[in-house]
């Protein structure tokens, strides 16, 4: 009698009783799970943010829409002197992604386990460059390179490509990975080199993923070559600081704006562009 | 006073597309098995879904116990479409919830937000929800999750969720398509059989004939949005049959 | 794009009648043209941006030497001290703050920028894609350099800026996460008679629940990544450590600060990938 209980018998029915009482059950437990989480967030937010604000520079609520309200509207006057950085801001962004794709192809290449040429040491190489690259944000890649080469926009350019690296390098490796071996298997059959392989048998098959991860990879780079200007690496991001210093806060808004209009253009030609390509 | 008059109703899916029903008229009464038959791309599913409005219909009228319901909105819609049970071709149960969830989210209708959001459910539902699983026959898989199910009794379960709406009207999409002829037939017993108990006329749209014939007692045929036939089931005869199926290339 | 780089067969021999050549009259001519034209564009940008090529060859070599010089030792002693680690914590706290808030927000504005759920096509629609455009469009820098100008330095507006950034980041993937539902479901609810958030509560949330846990982690990822270094104008936690040795030249401590910042992203990678992989598996 003891293992009917146990087990899953058919003929123990549920009554009313037990699936209301379990139902409850189940309700309680994530009832606590959530209060547990909202203790937590509660206590953060006390930490961080009351104890940590300066709640007397803010002031009252009306002292923060008064400082917010500054920003509101445009310096027209601005925009022809925008003209020229915004092009900066772009070409950063293209060279920058396009020398990203040249670092990558060794990363890419050592970094997908079946193409590797020497499993114990390229491999665990190549994620390291991936890693490295993606874990530092553009803004110390930049700050560095300022330091390394100067202020100006070969910094931007160098910041953006090793930051490419590793996304776009990750996402090629995996699709090298998936590639369909059949194809790699005839042109070896042919007596191609290794070499050859790679041109013939892989690059077709990956290349519309890889354009597109390039693609997508561009787009994010302009959002980021228009802020490398505020650690000295050209484009839109020096104006913004130069307004921000010089507290014209509508210039602000009119770089913003700027940046806005540029990253639409990228997303728009992203979207065709990845539309012929696949 | 017929539970359903359909009058000239007309659909398409989109302004200029081609015309999906071009002007069909029935009437369902108290105690109707009605089964819709025709080629696929008849436009059975159209007709089923404009009825409860899941699609809108373009044209024409649709009189619900002599209750307009082409013109109903919000709320009411609602309201209207808690009144009609449904029972899908894919079953489109929720799969990540359990059976018992499933069940009650046929009240959902007549629940509250709040209660909807914690799925406290009143008790008389959970009840009702517990008969009718036993009426179905898949009491012991009560907290099982919906995936988990074969296609048999993930039908049941569909069959159970509409019932538990309380419908004055069942409508019946393709309800055996996704099974095994011997479970499509014990599933078309099951509907039958709860129909007949709780008395709700039922509106079943099923490509296979011979189901049809046996389990209704009237028989729409729809040929290309055309309606062909409409009557009781042994008024139906081959020719009738060869008609409706002229177009359907095999 | 560029058709005649991939590879054809070879013509059989035998057939000697048909003339072949890789070279297709307009086609192969528009294709050179793309890359000629891409080429040019990339002289001219070298150009534009006044790119010392000569410098760029000298880089590696002086790169190489003011690392071993002036980074080498890092000063391993400075990021182990208390008060470093305090900013450590604040970073993370940041980091997860904003990222909460960011998802709380970003799950309405991914269900009304849903083309198949949203409430309203015509209104509600085009106005949640372009809120969750403008949050991604703009870069947690700028957001944090606006909100330290208009509430002063200090946590908030990190947790702000992290906020906007994880929105914009989330809300997008979430949107695209509902379009991709069976809406077989979603009839079953609506021919129950179930309104709008009955549907989505029981019709759409069971669906894309595992799918949205998954970016969630992805987007805590993204958000402390970008909080290590928000800091840096004004806005909380260790990149304000760095900003500062910088700008002293403290450059033994700065490598120590970067070294940390890796490591902790490491870290903070490795368990989110583990999360994620169990996550995944919950399906």
């Amino acid at each position: 009698m003891g293992d009917t209980l146990a087990s899953p018998a058919p003929a123990v029915k549920p009554t009313v009783d037990d699936v209301i009482r379990s139902r409850r059950q189940n309700r309680y437990a994530k009832g606590a799970f959530f209060a547990l989480l909202l203790i937590m967030v509660v206590w953060s937010i006390k930490v961080t943010v009351i104890e940590d604000t300066d709640w007397a520079r803010i002031g009252s609520l009306g002292k923060v829409i008064e400082a917010a309200n500054r920003f509101i509207g445009i310096d027209f006057s601005l925009f022809p002197s925008l003209i020229g950085p915004t092009i900066e801001t772009l070409m950063i962004a293209c060279l920058g992604t396009l020398l990203g794709v040249f670092l990558c192809i060794p990363a890419a290449w050592f970094g997908a386990h079946n193409i590797t040429p020497y499993k114990p040491v390229t491999y665990p190489l190549a994620r390291l460059m991936m890693t490295l690259s993606r874990s530092i944000h553009e803004i110390v890649w930049a700050l560095f390179f300022v330091a390394a080469v100067g202020l100006g926009a070969l910094a931007g350019v160098l910041a953006l490509a090793v930051r490419s690296i590793g996304f776009i390098a990750k996402m090629s490796a995996e699709a090298i990975e998936d590639i369909d071996p059949g194809p790699v298997e005839a042109i070896r059959a042919t007596g191609g080199s290794d070499f050859q392989v790679v041109i013939y048998g892989i690059l077709p098959q990956v290349l519309p993923q890889v354009l597109s991860v390039i693609v997508f990879e561009w787009e994010i780079n302009i959002r980021r070559s228009a802020i490398l200007g505020l650690v000295g690496a050209g484009g839109l991001g020096l104006v913004f600081f130069r307004q921000m210093n010089t507290f014209n806060y509508h210039g602000v808004t009119s770089v913003i704006v700027a940046i806005l209009m540029l990253i639409l253009l990228g997303e728009v030609f992203s979207y065709f562009a990845r539309k012929t390509v696949i | 006073m017929a539970v359903l008059e359909v009058r000239d109703l007309r659909a398409r899916y989109s302004a200029s597309g081609p015309e999906i029903l071009k002007g069909i008229s029935f009437r369902v009464e108290a105690d109707d098995f009605f089964a819709i038959i025709g080629p696929s791309g008849a436009g059975k599913s159209t007709l089923i879904r404009c009825i409860n409005r899941l699609v809108e219909p373009s044209g024409g009228e649709i009189l619900f116990y002599d209750r307009e319901v082409t013109k109903l909105r919000g709320r009411q819609l609602r309201m209207l479409r808690r009144d009609m049970g449904m029972i899908f071709q894919e079953f489109n149960l929720i799969d990540r919830m359990s059976v018992m969830d499933n069940v009650l989210s046929g009240r959902l209708g007549y629940t509250s937000n709040l209660r909807s959001l914690f799925r406290a459910f009143p008790r008389d539902d959970i009840q009702h929800a517990l008969s009718l699983l036993d009426r179905v026959g898949l009491l012991e898989h009560v907290d099982k999750r919906a995936d988990k199910l074969s296609g048999g009794q993930r039908q049941r379960v569909g069959i159970a969720r509409a019932l538990m709406q309380n419908p004055k009207l069942l409508l019946v999409d393709e309800p055996t398509s996704a099974l095994d002829p011997k479970i499509s037939r014990e599933v078309m017993a099951l509907i039958k059989q709860m129909a007949t108990e709780l008395k709700v006329p039922c509106l079943c749209n099923i490509h296979d004939v011979q189901l049809a014939m046996e389990f209704c007692n009237k028989i729409i045929g729809l040929q290309d949005g055309n309606k062909m036939f409409d009557g009781p089931t042994k008024e139906m005869d081959q020719a009738m049959l060869d008609q409706i199926y002229d177009m359907e290339v095999l | 794009m560029n058709r005649d780089m991939e590879p054809r067969p070879a013509t059989p021999s035998g057939t000697p009648q048909r003339e072949w050549s890789r070279f297709k009259f307009p086609d192969s001519l528009i294709g050179y043209g793309i890359w000629l034209s891409i080429l040019v564009f990339l002289a001219y940008t070298v150009e534009y941006l006044d790119i010392p090529l000569d410098r760029l060859l000298g880089m590696f070599g002086r790169l190489g030497t003011t690392l071993a010089d002036r980074y080498y030792p890092p000063d391993i002693n400075y990021i182990m001290d208390a008060d470093y680690l305090e900013y450590v914590i604040e970073t993370i706290q940041m980091a997860y703050l904003g990222a909460l808030f960011g998802l709380l927000a970003s799950i309405p504005l991914g269900w009304f920028g849903s083309y198949n759920m949203t409430p309203s096509r015509l209104f509600v629609y085009p106005i949640a894609r372009f809120i969750s455009m403008g949050c991604r469009a703009v870069h947690e820098m700028i957001w944090a350099i606006l909100f330290v100008t208009i509430i002063g330095f200090g946590m908030l507006p990190g947790v702000l800026a992290l906020m906007f950034f994880s929105t914009g980041f989330a809300a997008k993937l979430f949107a695209e996460e509902i379009e991709a539902i069976d809406m077989g479901q979603v009839d079953a609810m609506r021919a129950s008679g179930a309104n709008l958030f009955q549907i989505m509560i029981f019709g759409v949330f069971p669906q894309v629940r595992v799918a949205f846990t998954g970016i969630a982690i992805y987007t805590w990822d993204v958000a402390f990544r970008a909080a290590t270094v928000v800091g840096f104008f004004g806005a909380g936690g260790m990149g304000w450590y760095l900003k500062r040795n910088i700008l002293q030249i403290e450059t033994e401590r700065v490598a120590a600060i970067l070294l940390s910042i890796i490591f902790l992203v490491l870290i903070s990678e490795v368990i989110s990938a583990w999360a994620r992989a169990r996550v995944m598996t919950m399906k």
